[in-house]
């Protein structure tokens, strides 16, 4: 196969900012409806072999992700303070790499439910809040997250949870063999008259569409997947866009401005190649798909005359509304081997407190699954708990790792307009151009939602016969890696940054589509949904491009 | 909300039926080409961890008496006895190597962090040389008082990484911390995965749904 190689002067229909679960999927989409698509990714492009078992450059060194020295990110908790570089990784997690936050992600993939999309409408405003309806409905959506299961690639039980949204199709793949750690989530669960199920996961339980199933190696969270098991994007949209012959993925080129002219359309984007040289390329039309953080910085970065406070914000609405998901989790220890270091993070879920009760005297809800940090440094790191964190006790927690694991409550964030990715006035990139400046502080209805689904994955792992149990500290964030809400979908140009088809409201041939478009913050699981998301937006900008709406 | 009908009739069952032995003998069977390539893949892995694993040719960023108190600590952050610590783990080579390359950034903090640590060692025990030549009471009973602060928080993290992290990176040597822990090395496994699920029977739908 000959991949397309667009020349430099030539002008593509779309320029795709960003090659991950969103971006791929649109220059899929957009590609497959026979539009010319130049694909950028400001990191490289791996190969499976190139994956390690390196927990120390994945984790503590930021080997595939965005990286504190060459792009640093500042943080505060509220505007009334000045933002400081902090130590360690960026706070804003995400992989720089063809495909992604898409090859490092877990792969929970959980859809969302028909009440994510108009909780607003059935508990009414919450004061000091953002909260909204979205201006679609999970019926909508609900072809496109099909779509997802069957073109992406997931494993899942249909119809297995009990609160399950109505859906069209069963999974393509039965769900993943069950560990140890979701056998006794799910007899606990059970006892205590709750409904755990197979969880639904973006990865092959047997082979998939030309890729091999999963051989249980562990390294799912923070890694990239080296049996293609995994249902990165690297492995699945992104070859098929180019083996339409209409879509070229231009790796190691970073955006770092979107361009317009004087009717306020945009004319293409300037990027930086690997050697930093600036160039521009041509386009009809542009799609950022960035992810929640960069998406803002390049709208905010991208000042003119007529945009004066960054690209199509007219609402003043970019960037605001960072939200990350709470959560937080119970450790136990049982009698026997566990061994939850082996194979995907998480084999059982429940979503009975998936709602919202206005009984609890908060607003919130969320899942709860059996878990663990399942590498062997960041579990250690995290060991402890209320025991001793050095001297023989430490050591005997750490010889209990193979019979210990984690159940996990994963819940809503409000939206608030403080929670906010803005400029650095001060911090700029190794390339010159602003950084990322983070502003976070939960709503303490967020911190209620978290302690009490840490409640019930207490009761759920003591049901289950756990030797000892502790709980994590319930901690405000200090950073993320679901990068939610910053330039949210809504059909008031005065509050949202996005139409329900994902164009901006103030540049017609402007598209943005990633978790940047979601209104509410679902309960943890963002991925399944904004890729279907993705293949709603690109159906629906294919369509426009054709009837030269655009 | 209402739920559609179970679109996947039979082959849902027959799943319900197998799933407790579907991923074993012949999980493999069908699984062996791709197993055989991760596999082939964790032995190029472990085959580079080994030509990188580091030979040991001396101190780059600590001095010897630093080393030796680095070491001491870390002995004490995870003891040596029936199963190997730290000491045995090399972790202060992790930490020289740390400190002389990957975390330099950090380094001119902890050298100074180790000379006060040492210093208020020496104010209260004036008769030791050293925090490493101090007996093990002694150790424990002065780390005691400074377990909170930043530099013993900067030591254990260092002794954790360093006894948890690929061998290429001068501790966990020989993968020893790995070992003491119960975690096995390995790219691919197999079910079942630990003693729970060996006699897992299958997942039991639900009657109705829940009011």
């Amino acid at each position: 196969m000959t991949m397309r190689r667009f020349k430099p002067n030539e002008t593509v229909d779309f320029v795709v900012v960003g090659s991950g679960a969103a971006g791929g999927v649109v220059a899929r989409e957009l590609s497959r409806a026979g539009l010319t698509v130049l694909c950028f990714e400001q990191g490289p492009r791996l190969s499976p072999a190139d994956f390690e078992h390196d927990e120390l450059k994945y984790w503590f060194l930021s080997g595939i992700t965005s990286d504190p020295i060459s792009s640093p990110q500042t943080f505060r908790k509220v505007p009334a303070d000045t933002a400081k570089l902090p130590r360690g990784p960026n706070p804003l997690m995400y992989a720089r790499l063809v495909g992604g936050s898409s090859n490092h992600y877990t792969a929970n993939f959980w859809r969302f439910h028909e009440i994510d999309f108009h909780e607003r409408s059935v508990y009414g405003s919450i004061p000091g809040t953002a909260f909204a309806d979205w201006p679609i409905s999970y019926r909508e959506l609900e072809p496109y997250y099909t779509k997802v299961e069957w073109e992406v690639g997931v494993s899942g039980l249909a119809n297995a949870s009990p609160f399950d949204p109505p859906r069209s199709k069963p999974y393509p793949m039965p769900p993943m063999p069950v560990k140890s750690s979701g056998v006794l989530m799910e007899a606990g669960a059970r006892k205590l008259g709750l409904h755990p199920y197979p969880a639904p996961l973006a990865i092959a339980s047997q082979p998939y569409r030309g890729r091999p199933a999963c051989v249980h190696c562990g390294f799912c969270m923070g890694f990239g997947c080296e049996a293609r098991a995994k249902s990165s994007t690297l492995f699945t949209m992104i070859p098929e866009a180019e083996a339409t012959g209409q879509c070229e993925v231009r790796a190691a080129s970073y955006v770092f401005r979107v361009e317009t002219d004087s009717a306020g359309r945009t004319t293409g984007v300037h990027y930086f190649d690997a050697d930093r040289r600036p160039h521009f390329q041509k386009a009809r039309a542009v799609v950022l798909s960035a992810n929640g953080a960069e998406t803002a910085r390049l709208l905010l970065n991208s000042t003119s005359n007529r945009f004066p406070h960054g690209l199509a914000n007219s609402s003043g609405m970019v960037g605001k509304h960072l939200m990350f998901n709470q959560g937080a989790g119970v450790h136990a220890v049982f009698e026997h081997e566990i061994n939850d270091y082996k194979s995907v993070q998480v084999t059982r879920v429940l979503h009975d407190f998936y709602d919202a009760d206005p009984k609890r005297g908060f607003y919130g809800g969320g899942g709860i699954d059996a878990r663990i940090n399942p590498q062997p440094g960041l579990w250690a790191m995290a060991a402890g708990g209320d025991l001793p964190t050095w001297g023989p006790e430490f050591k005997s927690r750490l010889e209990a790792f193979p019979r210990s694991t984690m159940s996990t409550g994963h819940c809503t964030s409000l939206p608030l307009e403080a929670n906010s990715v803005s400029l650095d006035p001060s911090v700029k990139d190794a390339w010159g151009i602003p950084a990322i400046r983070v502003t976070y502080k939960d709503h303490p209805d967020d911190l209620a939602t978290a302690k009490f689904l840490q409640d019930r994955s207490y009761e759920i792992m003591e049901a289950a016969g756990a030797q000892k149990l502790w709980r994590e500290r319930v901690e405000e964030n200090s950073g993320g890696a679901h990068l939610l809400g910053t330039c949210r979908m809504g059909d008031d140009p005065k509050t949202s940054v996005v139409d329900k088809y994902h164009r901006t409201h103030d540049v017609r041939n402007l598209f943005l589509c990633d978790g940047s478009s979601f209104v509410t913050s679902g309960r943890g699981q963002p991925t399944m949904t904004i890729q279907a998301l993705a293949f709603r937006a690109g159906d629906y900008i294919g369509q426009f491009a054709k009837r030269n709406e655009i | 909300m209402h739920h559609t009908e179970d679109p996947e009739g039979t082959s849902r069952r027959s799943f319900l039926l197998s799933s407790g032995s579907l991923f074993t003998t012949a999980w493999l069977g069908t699984q062996w080409a791709a197993i055989t390539a991760a596999a082939h893949h964790a032995a190029d892995m472990a085959a580079a961890d080994l030509a990188a694993a580091p030979q040991w040719t001396g101190f780059r960023f600590l001095s010897e008496s630093e080393s030796k108190d680095v070491d001491a600590i870390a002995a004490q952050i995870v003891p040596s006895g029936a199963t190997p610590g730290a000491r045995e783990a090399h972790a202060v080579y992790f930490v020289d190597r740390a400190m002389s390359t990957f975390f330099a950034a950090w380094s001119a903090e902890f050298r100074a962090g180790l000379a006060e640590f040492q210093s208020k060692f020496r104010a209260l025990h004036p008769d030791a040389t050293s925090f490493a030549a101090g007996g093990a009471g002694t150790q424990t009973a002065f780390l005691r008082t400074v377990d909170q602060t930043p530099f013993f928080e900067t030591a254990r993290m260092l002794t954790v990484l360093g006894m948890f992290c690929s061998p290429k990176y001068g501790g966990n040597t020989e993968g020893i911390g790995w070992k003491m822990m119960g975690f096995e090395d390995r790219h691919a496994f197999a079910p079942p995965f630990g003693h729970y699920d060996a006699n897992y029977t299958g997942f039991v739908p639900y009657p109705e749904k829940p009011a």
